[in-house]
């Protein structure tokens, strides 16, 4: 199904919106529409959600674009532009007890996360070193292993 | 929730029309296009609106006045006076400020088709003018053109390969043209047209459909 957005709420970081977002965060409510650099600047584009949510949007012609600009807000979901591509981050655990407790962590720790074959992929919405810092001890210990930190 | 609503039921209020840019070399046949595109448009019910650029003169918007294909009071000129780029990228105000009187004289419009002074393979449109833009280039201007991945060629959001019909005539081989567009744009779009039969429009009005006006 299709969703035709038009204009921008607001900023996903006003007070504001803080309640309903963190909330939404917790329920698995949260979207992001990322918007490749070449077209940041359109008055209209159809783009795709990291949910798979395809997107018909349009601005009013004095509205700008902008990283984090909230799109879409409902009881059970929202939708945020996000500028630029999903960075992601791929870890990989030693045996079965490190994957218990990565999983565990990245549960509790919220984080977007696709499964492959024997990693996790953690999607990005911050600076990497915070989410590093979220499991230092699993990565020093060895018990995790960074693969590789790409796109 | 007021602004929005599920597949594209949004009250129609007040949400500007789309503005979709046509550029290209001389001659390589944008106004043929436009002349294509209103029929075709019209016939889907798309209430649309056009501008021509040219440099001095307003040769084209009279052309597409007197084909009687649309209301004439429709069609608006920009005369660039110099470099027709200028008036598209560094400074797009006098055509922004035409589709802006357009779409104040027509309040229902959806679609303004704006067609760009023929110019070089450089030339490119500016975000804050068009939502969408096509670039026309023809096969009589050699196959070799995709290849040297000028930034009208490489950024458009449509390559259009037009006057396919010439392809026997000057040797060009118009797959291995369209294959080399697709590789130099990443494989973003690129449609095959012959302006003078009407030949290829149904591909790119689908396109605009989708993309431009949220239709399908
Ligand atoms: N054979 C053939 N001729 C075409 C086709 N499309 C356009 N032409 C011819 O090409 C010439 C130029 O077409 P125009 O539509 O005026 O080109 P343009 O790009 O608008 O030209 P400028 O605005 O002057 O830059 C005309 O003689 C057209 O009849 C086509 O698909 N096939
Ligand atoms: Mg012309």
């Amino acid at each position: 199904m299709t969703m035709r957005l038009h204009g921008i709420l607001g900023k996903s970081d006003d007070a504001a919106f803080a309640r309903r977002l963190h909330h939404l965060e917790h329920h698995d409510g949260i979207e992001l529409l990322f918007v490749p650099p070449a077209d940041v600047g359109r008055k209209r584009f159809r783009l795709t959600t990291d949910r798979g949510t395809d997107c018909a949007v349009s601005l009013d012609r004095d509205e700008e674009l902008t990283d984090g600009a909230l799109l879409f807000l409902a009881s059970d979901r929202a939708i945020i532009a996000r500028f630029g591509e999903q960075e992601s981050w791929r870890l990989t655990p030693v045996d079965q007890a490190a994957a218990l407790r990565l999983g565990w962590n990245a549960g509790n720790l919220h984080w977007r996360v696709r499964f492959d074959g024997d990693s996790l992929v953690v999607l990005l919405d911050g600076p990497l070193d915070t989410y590093r810092a979220r499991i230092r001890p699993l990565l020093e210990s060895g018990e995790v292993v960074e693969r590789d930190a790409v796109r | 929730m007021n602004r929005l609503s599920l597949n594209g039921t949004m009250a129609k209020s007040r949400i500007a029309a789309a503005r979709v840019g046509i550029g290209g070399p001389v001659g390589s046949g944008k106004t043929a296009l436009v002349e294509r595109l209103i029929p075709a448009l019209l016939e889907r019910g798309v209430d649309i609106a056009v501008i021509t650029n040219d440099l001095v003169t307003a040769e084209d918007a009279e052309r597409i006045r007197r084909s009687g294909l649309i209301d004439p009071a429709r069609v608006s000129a920009v005369e660039a006076g110099a470099c027709p780029h200028t008036v598209i990228r560094e400074d797009p105000t006098l055509n922004i400020e035409a589709a802006d009187e357009l779409e104040r004289r027509f309040p229902g419009v959806e679609l303004i088709l704006l067609e760009s002074g023929g110019d070089n393979l450089a030339s490119t449109f500016s975000r804050d003018l068009t939502d969408f833009w096509m670039f026309v280039i023809d096969v009589a201007g050699g196959d070799d053109i995709p290849r040297k991945r000028g930034p009208g060629v490489i950024r458009a959001d449509l390559l259009v390969i037009n006057k396919v019909d010439l392809a026997p005539h000057v040797g060009v081989n118009i797959e291995r043209m369209r294959q080399e567009a697709l590789a130099v744009r990443g494989n973003r779009p690129v449609l095959l047209t012959n302006c003078r039969r009407g030949e290829g429009i149904d591909a790119i009005v689908d396109l605009l459909e989708r993309e431009v006006l949220f239709r399908t």
